[in-house]
């Protein structure tokens, strides 16, 4: 079976595409529907759903929380995506490194690693934005920062359980090099696994970013989704649209991120293939 | 009323102490609960002027004087006092019979010591409010002489025990101000002893039994609550379990939602001593606002009004001038000044950038730079949203930067390392105590926050506030101060924003809690609750 069929058979991981590909276009195309700054003053401030021109409202400021939505989708996707990649880079590197060769080297790694593991990831994020002051690189390196550990965690697993198979012995006795090793013959063969907590980080790294911009602590210049929560918080019981609609936008997006990481799993996982 | 006061005095008198549960009909007795936000850092109002130490260290410490709400001196420590005609020396009579918490009796020791080696020496506004004082004689327990290089009649204005405590000599003397035991374990002469402070959570005082003020104070106990969380604190407020909170405590946007609802109540009283303001800090130093048409180009921009109802829900009033228009009632106010519209003159900014050869480029922009934001809260950073795209029609484009409050002090106030910042001031009592500090030359002391970060130096400014401060007569000193502000108006190393209005929101079974100017840093004294 093809790879998309066997994605197929997940009902809710083709929904949660769906949601995804929406969302991305939202992103894409936040220009072309809502062309002024996100930020701009656009009208009465405070002003319910539909009313005044405002298809979410607007703020107390008077911005469009429309408009907020689109361009922090753009923001969200884009923190979760590149945040994502820098961590799974860094933790590939390092597992790989400590499960191929062990001993030493393995022990100084995973003792390094342990260290990142045991400050609790959001609180080390608040740190690290904090001293950083915020911007969206800060933002960025913090959410890498908290997330690579897991991802070195389950490669050097990986790597571990693979260097003493038979086919990477007879890499070794056909004379190739470690770095070849690594990159051509064990990694391709522990690539599900992290492509499946990859597309689980993603949804993370949105949940961090949210909650760091919640706090205060996001580019002060950017429009994101836990900027306007954080902006509408106090109003909530006043003008509930404000934090409302971006906070259905996160749900909505974080719940199709893990349903497409639960498809892909699926569909990557050879003993659930077998068994239907 | 008057019959509750009559019974209060007659059991008091007859040393009768009563519990909550027996005050059915009393206004006496019981356990005030109050907000305090953030916690203080300690309880040293001496060495401090935080303002969550004020809401505390006034209740145990009591000042020379205290002021009514129209600003007149009321007696405190001091029973009167008598400045000579030339205005180089201040007569305090002191009370008698007044005890320390710990039993020590209060004498014009004290108050020598305290001015002398306490607040000229360590206390932020303290070398200021007493410049002039250059000894002071104490004839008698209860006489203390002031001796003036030049008249200083703002300083009888910087008495209250929110701004100048009173400290207790024997406790202090011979020992390090700073790390002595009295910083957090107070002994004052208020109206109530400090008892516990459970990090965290609560600082608790309770009654003095000695206190100097017959039939004072009415509550058993008064108790200032830490809670972080701003929607708790409403919750809290709303639910009866705090009486009180002051200054923003209780958010505007509650505090109107609450100002609507039975049993409670919302007021601006309390502050008119602390007069703050909002205000835009410029580095008059570096590019681009060394040019004085730029800072002026911000100031005309700004929509005070939108400012006021959008952000801080109607509270406060558009600045017009360097001074507060709460000095009206000195006579120091200068009104009609230029370049404060109320609610922005788009064009007018525009007007003064072209005059001033400030050209837009191929792409519109006439520059760049980054605004900080003073990180006391959300309504700041709405307000630095709300600038950064007030400024874009002019072709400014304005990046934002919000830091946490020991980088950001350091950034201003240290390393001067900034364009623009909005923040807001107390102008206090008196323009000496509490303007001076922005603009004159003296007032560059790199790394002493809340100076004149602008590093403006006008010789001008500088030799009219220099008259300003030691001018005791009254038409004198407001025509020196007018021609400050015209001055000023037209410089901007500062541009004043608005005026702003703190808020007190309060139960109603609450009584008396606003007899002191200083409202919220007042000695809550008076206070009683209704059973």
């Amino acid at each position: 079976m093809t790879f998309w069929k066997l994605f197929a058979r997940n009902r809710g991981a083709v929904i949660g595409l769906l949601i995804l590909f929406l969302m991305t276009f939202l992103a894409i195309t936040a220009g072309l529907f809502f062309p002024a700054d996100p930020f701009s003053l656009a009208g009465v401030p405070m002003s319910p759903p539909g009313e005044n021109g405002f298809l979410l409202g607007s703020d107390s400021l008077g911005r469009d929380v429309a408009a907020g939505i689109a361009h922090g989708a753009k923001t969200s996707l884009l923190i979760g995506l590149l945040a994502t990649l820098v961590a799974v880079f860094v933790g590939i590197v390092m597992g790989a490194l400590a499960g191929y060769y062990g001993g030493i080297i393995d022990n100084l790694l995973m003792r390094f690693t342990e260290m990142f593991q045991t400050i609790p990831s959001f609180i080390f994020a608040i740190l690290l934005v904090a001293i950083m002051k915020p911007s969206i690189e800060s933002i960025v390196i913090a959410i890498a920062v908290v997330s690579w550990p897991a991802v070195a965690r389950l490669v050097r697993g990986e790597f571990l359980s693979l260097r003493n198979r038979e086919f990477v012995q007879a890499c070794h006795t056909l004379g190739m090099s470690d770095i070849r090793i690594m990159l051509g013959e064990i990694l391709p063969n522990c690539l599900s696994p992290v492509i499946v907590i990859g597309s689980l980080m993603v949804a993370t790294a949105i949940l961090i970013e949210s909650g760091l911009a919640f706090l205060g602590l996001g580019d002060p210049n950017i429009m994101s989704w836990g900027f306007q929560i954080g902006a509408g918080r106090t109003l909530l019981r006043s003008a509930w649209w404000v934090c409302t609609f971006p906070g259905i936008a996160i749900l909505v997006t974080v719940l199709a991120i893990n349903l497409v990481g639960e498809g892909i799993n699926d569909a990557l996982n050879p003993r659930l293939r077998e068994r239907t | 009323m008057k019959f509750r006061n009559l019974a209060t005095a007659a059991l008091c008198a007859i040393g009768v102490a009563f519990g909550p549960s027996l005050a059915a009909a009393q206004d006496a007795g019981g356990t005030f609960v109050y907000i305090v936000q953030p916690e203080p850092p300690s309880l040293a109002s001496y060495l401090s002027t935080s303002g969550p130490i004020g809401l505390v260290a006034p209740k145990i410490y009591d000042g020379l004087f205290d002021y009514d709400n129209d600003l007149n001196i009321v007696p405190a420590l001091a029973e009167g006092y008598e400045v000579s005609d030339d205005g180089k020396t201040v007569t305090f009579t002191l009370r008698q019979g007044v005890t320390w918490h710990d039993g020590a009796p209060f004498t014009s020791a004290d108050v020598q010591f305290t001015v002398m080696d306490v607040l000229k020496q360590v206390h932020p506004r303290g070398p200021n409010s007493f410049r002039e004082v250059t000894s002071i004689d104490t004839p008698d327990d209860h006489t203390a002489v002031f001796n003036l290089a030049n008249p200083a009649p703002y300083m009888l204005r910087a008495l209250s025990g929110y701004e100048s405590p009173i400290v207790p000599k024997h406790l202090l003397e011979g020992q390090d101000l700073r790390s002595a035991d009295l910083v957090n374990n107070p002994v004052g002469t208020g109206a109530y002893k400090f008892v516990e402070w459970k990090k965290g959570q609560y600082i608790r005082l309770d009654k003095n039994e000695n206190y100097w003020k017959p039939g004072l104070p009415h509550l058993d106990r008064i108790v200032g609550r830490f809670i972080p969380d701003a929607s708790t604190r409403t919750a809290a407020m709303e639910n009866g379990e705090v009486l009180y909170g002051a200054y923003g405590a209780i958010p505007n946007i509650d505090a109107v939602r609450l100002r609507e609802m039975d049993g409670f109540s919302v007021t601006t009283d309390g502050y008119s001593m602390i007069n703050p303001m909002a205000l835009i800090e410029f580095n008059t130093t570096i590019a681009p606002f060394d040019n004085p048409a730029m800072r002026k180009a911000i100031s005309l921009v700004v929509d005070r009004d939108f400012l006021i109802e959008n952000i801080w829900f109607g509270y406060g009033k558009p600045a017009t001038a360097a001074l507060s228009s709460n000095f009206d009632a000195t006579g120091l106010y200068a009104a009609g000044m230029p370049n404060y519209p109320a609610s922005g003159d788009v064009e007018a900014a525009i007007a003064v950038l072209d005059d001033a050869g400030i050209m837009p480029d191929a792409d519109g922009v006439r520059g760049s730079f980054t605004l900080d934001l003073i990180p006391y809260g959300e309504d700041w950073r709405r307000a630095g949203e709300y600038l950064k795209q007030a400024l874009m029609p002019l072709g400014l484009e304005v990046e934002l930067r919000y830091e946490d409050v020991p980088t950001w002090i350091k950034r201003i106030y240290g390393d001067y390392d900034f364009q623009m910042n909005i923040n807001y001031f107390y102008q206090l009592s008196d323009p000496v105590l509490g303007v001076h500090r922005h603009y004159g030359t003296d007032q560059i002391r790199p790394g002493t926050a809340f100076v004149n970060s602008s590093r403006y130096s006008n010789p001008e400014i500088d030799a009219l506030l220099a008259a300003g401060a030691v001018e005791p007569d009254a038409d004198k000193r407001s025509e020196i101060y007018a021609e400050i502000q015209s001055i000023l108006a037209e410089d901007l190393p500062v541009a004043n924003v608005f005026e702003m209005e703190f808020l007190t929101v309060y139960n109603d079974k609450l009584k008396d809690h606003a007899t002191s100017a200083l409202g919220a840093y007042g000695p809550f004294d008076r206070v009683w609750i209704e059973q």
